[in-house]
């Protein structure tokens, strides 16, 4: 029975491996305000150069620490040179896609080079345990201490007695003016992200030591973790971070000891939300900081879209809907499904995020929303399958906009974060509402597809059941868009501020967005649960969000067409030359990248 | 009469310069002869600030030439302008808020290392702005508005520069304060500083320059001495035009 000194120790511990990931993400956000959602990735880099030095190299402990900050340094350098940089005069959207394909890209390569089995990370330090009051701690609890705090003095030291340092507060606070006195602000990048990146890399090691394992699901756990911790504390703000860091270990240790593991993720993120909604510039914040988003500008890249001729597109939607009765294998079926329930997705985030300019990045809760729905009210109250699917979709439309409704309020990056965290919340909560859920054990033996008493078993009907509930769905948005609606939405995202003094009621315009949305995301989520047969709180993750985001950056924000073509090309190319499942995200986030660089309108172009 | 002026310090040469689709500034030509203190006059929007910004390398005009003592400052970052000897005293002061009066005084020497020559200077500024002494450990943010126009100007002078461009180096502040700030710039021009300085106020800046423009929409319409401008009723219009547009 662990007292609960030993869970002030934890969290305090836990607060200080959070620290060493917010206070860099505090550091980066000060000087280019972006969240870096790379962090957690140099995280698990850090991780594993640390098991690479521990295990192959057999490198005492001081040499493995700094092996790792020096390695993990390196890849934050070259992150932000060949990254970041280029992005310099780019909407300011890029720079965050950007972190995100990165993430990607580094997660899926240190998969591909260790395999995605947990490996045993091993402290190097006596397990041996002290007395400490009524509670225990042991030598590795204290390295991580030692590091936290050496760290945080560390900085202290070089933001305030260092001639960089001195330039990286200036550029943090003004970044024009510190131009004006001489500070070269791409050196000022280049040591934040170095920094950053060591501190990094460092907690992942002592994370993995801490807990004797590492795996590659530690990277997203630690962006979101560094986020909460810095949010908490207030952007951009080194100390806040640190503060923010400590709160969110003790609020999730002592969220542990009252209501079990299961919990601690839950705490974090609902943290998060109610810092954001009541204080978004942070617990610490001083009234007169300037709000850390610049108020206007584009966010997103304008465009002059492609026109396609409504007789092209009537012909490639015939065609699609001949296809099965061509001789096509089943597997082409099957692939051009996963297009189709992709595609449905794909137009709810293009609405959200290309048409009022909310970027999502919890997109997969909808998906979740509507596919518990339909499942549980077809299995307990035998509902017919059809009603269910729309009920899931009516379901996600509510629940989805009454969850998103406090962040309507937010801006730019602040939107993102709230939505990353919603989405995190509703997959906790499946996973803890067992009562409903079932739990981690999930729903299985969902009655397949079936229309009016018909089941929809054969390829052919499953295939043409998506495909047209999906053109539906493309038409009934394209209609929307051209409406006075659909301008007023483009008003919003383009300056809100403007939109507010012209009487749009900038609420009741983003919760329609979301209603519409949420409705062809939780269809597509039905769909999905009863093509599946089983779901649980991980089928639809924060990857497929971002997959989904990739899909309409493809197609070109706001663009209906484009969403769709961006699913088929996503889901389809790497089908068409086989690329090996492994290495498909990896090509998602290469893809993300190439497109936030060079063609940040799309292939269709925003609308 | 044409009085022979010093060979130019600042040369901007038929500035073209465009915000996305927007021109700013329709070929600019302005020169500050060395020395000298010029002010470019103007109503809101009539570009003034984008002519500081041209010449800090902040934005690049689309065409058009400008040097500093003879070099072509094109393609230059702004750290790499600041270092050949051009100091700022931004629109609004833009002091860093929660860095301490000194640090703020001190990020002026950023482009030095001479640490003893610094600390001589920062004497100096306090005896130059003598309020600013009991200020030192204060965050620069919770100074007033007079101040941190002080602090803004000891701030730009402890880069040693050759030249000072201001923005608006009066704007907001009291007639007290506003006469003391224009007694400054001449004690710093007395020195061997050149200034340039960005003004609405034609008839305050007209008091200490020697030359000034009048910008219009992105056009010069009118320059020369300023002992000429200050009797020119057009300048007295364009003055006034100035004001009204406010
Ligand atoms: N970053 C920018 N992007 C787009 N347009 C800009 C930008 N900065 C200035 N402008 C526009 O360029 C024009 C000139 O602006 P500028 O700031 O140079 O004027 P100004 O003469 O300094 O005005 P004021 O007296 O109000 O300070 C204005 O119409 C302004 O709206
Ligand atoms: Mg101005």
């Amino acid at each position: 029975m662990a007292s609960w000194l030993d869970y002030t120790i934890n969290g305090l511990i836990v607060g200080n491996v959070y620290a060493l990931v917010a206070v860099g993400l505090a550091l980066i956000f000060g000087v280019s305000r972006l969240i870096n959602f790379a962090q957690g990735s140099i995280y698990l880099v850090g991780a594993y150069i640390g098991w690479v030095a521990v295990v192959q190299l057999h490198t005492p402990l001081p040499i493995t620490i700094i092996f790792v900050a020096v390695v993990a340094a390196l890849v934050g350098l070259i992150i932000e040179r060949f990254g970041l940089r280029p992005l310099q005069n780019s909407v300011r959207i890029a720079p965050l896609l950007a972190t995100i394909g990165i993430s990607f890209v580094l997660d899926q390569l240190v998969m591909l080079t260790f395999s995605p089995n947990p490996r045993a990370l091993p402290s190097q330090l006596p397990d041996v345990r002290f007395q400490l009051g009524g509670g225990t701690i042991g030598p590795l609890d204290l390295l991580i201490a030692g590091v936290g705090i050496s760290s945080a003095l560390s900085l202290f030291v070089f933001l305030r007695y260092s001639k960089l340092g001195w330039a990286v507060r200036a550029a943090s606070q003004d970044r024009d003016a510190a131009m004006q006195m001489g500070v070269d602000v791409n050196r000022v990048n280049q040591a934040v992200f170095g920094i950053a990146a060591a501190l990094g890399g460092v907690s992942g090691l002592l994370v993995g030591m801490y807990y004797n394992q590492i795996d590659t699901a530690m990277s997203l756990q630690a962006t979101l973790k560094g986020v909460v911790a810095e949010v908490v504390g207030g952007a951009g703000n080194v100390p806040g971070a640190v503060v923010g860091s400590l709160l969110l270990g003790l609020v999730e240790s002592y969220g542990v000891a009252v209501f079990g593991t299961s919990y601690r993720n839950l705490f974090a993120f609902l943290l998060l939300v109610v810092v954001l909604v009541l204080r978004p510039n942070g617990l610490f914040a001083s009234a007169r900081q300037a709000p850390p988003e610049p108020l206007t500008g584009t966010f997103i890249a304008p465009s002059r879209p492609v026109r396609i001729p409504r007789w092209a597109l009537a012909v490639a939607v015939a065609a699609f809907a001949v296809l099965p009765l061509l001789p096509v294998s089943f597997y082409m079926l099957q692939t051009l499904i996963n297009a189709w329930l992709l595609g449905m997705l794909a137009l709810s985030l293009t609405l959200v995020a290309g048409t009022i300019g909310q970027v999502s990045l919890g997109h997969a809760a909808l998906l979740a929303i509507g596919a518990y729905t339909s499942a549980l009210l077809s299995l307990t109250l035998a509902v017919p399958v059809g009603l269910a699917i729309i009920a899931g979709g009516l379901m996600s439309a509510a629940l989805g906009t009454i969850l998103i409704s406090p962040s309507f309020r937010l801006r730019g990056h602040y939107v993102s974060i709230a939505t990353l965290a919603i989405g995190e919340i509703v997959s906790l909560v499946i996973l803890n509402w067992e009562s409903v859920t079932r739990g981690p054990i999930g729903i299985s033996g969902i009655p397949p597809l079936s229309l009016f008493g018909y089941d929809l078993i054969s390829p052919n009907s499953v295939y043409w059941f998506s495909f047209a509930v999906m053109v539906a769905l493309a038409l009934l948005q394209a209609r929307l868009l051209s409406s006075h609606l659909g301008r007023s939405f483009r008003a919003i995202r383009d300056d809100d501020i403007a939109a507010r003094a012209y009487g749009l009621s900038l609420n009741r315009y983003k919760s329609l967005a979301f209603i519409f949305g949420g409705f062809a995301a939780g269809v597509s989520g039905g769909i999905a649960a009863h093509l599946y047969s089983y779901i649980n709180h991980e089928t639809f993750n924060t990857q497929q969000s971002i997959l989904a985001l990739t899909v309409v950056i493809l197609g070109g924000l706001g663009n209906v067409v484009g969403a769709v073509v961006g699913a088929v090309a996503l889901v389809g190319l790497p089908e068409i030359f086989r690329i090996a499942a492994e290495y498909r995200i990896l090509i998602y986030g290469i893809v993300l990248l190439l497109l936030v660089r060079f063609r940040p309108q799309g292939l269709l172009g925003t609308i | 009469m044409t009085m022979s002026s010093p060979e130019p310090l600042l040369a901007l040469t038929n500035v073209n310069t465009f915000y996305g689709q927007a021109q700013v500034h329709f070929g600019l030509s302005i020169t500050v002869g060395r020395g000298h203190i010029v002010c470019l006059l103007g109503g809101n929007a009539s570009g003034k600030s984008t002519t500081m910004k041209i010449i800090l390398g902040l934005v690049k005009p689309r065409s058009g030439e400008v040097t500093f003592d003879g070099a072509s400052l094109i393609g230059l970052t702004t750290p790499q302008i600041v270092r050949r000897g051009i100091a700022s005293v931004p629109e609004a002061r833009r002091l860093f808020a929660d860095m301490s009066v000194r640090e703020n005084i001190l990020m002026g020497a950023f482009v030095r290392s001479d640490r003893e020559a610094i600390a001589q200077d920062l004497d100096k500024m306090l005896t130059l702005f003598p309020k600013l002494g009991q200020r030192l450990s204060q965050r620069a943010g919770s100074l007033s508005g007079g101040e941190q126009q002080m602090v803004a100007m000891a701030r730009a002078l402890m880069s040693r520069p050759r030249m000072i461009v201001m923005d608006e180096p009066t704007m907001g502040l009291s007639p007290l304060y506003v006469d003391r700030v224009l007694e400054l710039i001449r004690t710093i021009n007395q020195e061997g500083v050149s200034v340039f300085m960005v003004e609405q106020n034609a008839s305050l800046a007209l008091e200490i320059a020697h030359e000034a423009y009048v910008l219009q929409t992105g056009k010069i319409v009118l320059s020369g001495s300023a002992r000429t401008l200050k009797d020119d009723p057009r300048v007295r219009d364009a003055y006034l035009g100035g004001s009204e547009a406010a």
